[in-house]
């Protein structure tokens, strides 16, 4: 097997089956659309109906997104889209944690939420909106990033509340060959409410479903996701030492000096 | 804290603690975001401290036509004031 390091290429050969893998792909869409849609009008609004208070209730639909989404990457995975690995994870998913992650593709969201326990998630905005995906976002409680104030409180009382938050400090996911930019936001939450903040580090190659190219424009090769758990950081230090706005640009530049070093080779 | 001088004092108090800035540039005109590099995120912050030292339940949704330091002072001078 040949080896490039750098990522595909036009010029790559098309191998790991392409014709498949490029029909395989437009099936996951779809199945991600339909599934979505009818998850959303049959099984939440039944999994809201039935008893129990408004956690209890939040935390069903949560368990229920989680195992579709485990089922849904299982399917892709079945179907030779992508391969991947998943390490560290067991650390994930402790009272008031708030995991971070980069975001080099579009399907990153799906694997975070599938195997982090029970977790919230900051979701962009226009989710709400999305007749497959509302539903799901709605029951359970997830967060809208807009506007950046009501996230940030919203996303913050769900830590003190002890749930585990996951977001995304890039707010978009990464252009290819741009240098990494993190918004403040995560950062504002973490020194506000986290206990602890656990950095995942996210690699795909060769990239696929990038902000940059439509879900047709697949990889010449198979692509591998590798998700690895890094180590805790405490907010705490941070947060005594001085006001919010200063803790929070502080642990921003912490967060991006350790990202950059571990995932240049994106 | 109800009057304009000892607002403007407060405000003033909390743009130099929170941010770190000189407080030469906290002159009246001053813009919170183009001039002195306050933005959303920094908002709430600012708000949660002026929240603390009037005692009065403000939030960021009285602040959206802000823009200068004397906006501000007056944005609170109002709300103080209004009962």
């Amino acid at each position: 097997m040949s080896q490039n390091a750098g990522g595909a290429s036009d010029t790559d050969r098309r191998t790991d089956a392409f014709a498949w893998r490029l029909v395989a792909t437009g099936l996951s869409f779809a199945l991600f659309g339909i599934g979505g849609l009818l998850l959303g009008v049959s099984l939440v609004p039944v999994l809201l109906a039935i008893s129990g208070n408004r956690v209890i209730r939040r935390q069903r639909v949560r368990r229920a997104i989680q195992l579709s989404f485990r089922s849904f990457i299982g399917i892709m995975r079945g179907l030779g889209v992508l391969t991947y690995n998943l390490r560290g994870f067991e650390r994930l998913g402790r009272p008031g944690q708030l995991v971070i992650a980069n975001h080099p593709s579009l399907i990153d969201v799906v694997f975070l939420i599938a195997f982090t326990p029970g977790a919230a998630c900051v979701v962009k905005q226009a989710v709400w909106t999305n007749p497959a995906m509302a539903p799901g976002v709605r029951g359970a409680g997830y967060v809208p990033n807009h506007p950046t104030d009501s996230m940030i409180e919203r996303a913050a009382a769900a830590l003190d509340e002890g749930q585990t938050l996951i977001m995304f400090p890039e707010g978009t996911r990464t252009s290819p060959g741009e240098p990494l930019r993190f918004h403040r936001g995560a950062a504002a939450v973490a020194t506000r409410a986290a206990s602890v903040v656990t950095p995942v580090f996210i690699s795909v190659m060769p990239t696929t479903l990038t902000k940059a190219a439509p879900w047709y424009r697949i990889p010449s090769r198979r692509p591998h996701f590798d998700l690895a758990v890094g180590e805790d950081l405490d907010p705490n230090p941070l947060r005594t030492a001085m006001p919010g706005p200063r803790a929070a640009r502080a642990l921003n530049e912490e967060l991006l000096a350790i990202y950059a070093c571990r995932t240049s080779a994106g | 804290m109800q009057n304009r001088e000892c607002i403007r004092a407060e405000v003033t108090a909390a743009l130099v603690d929170l941010f770190e800035l000189d407080p030469a540039r906290v002159v009246p005109q001053a813009r919170l975001y183009d001039d002195l590099e306050i933005d959303s995120i920094d908002a709430i912050d600012l708000i949660d401290r002026l929240r603390q030292v009037s005692g009065e339940k403000i939030t960021a949704e009285q602040f959206r036509a802000v823009r200068t330091v004397d906006d501000l002072v007056d944005a609170l001078h109002r709300l103080l004031n209004e009962r």
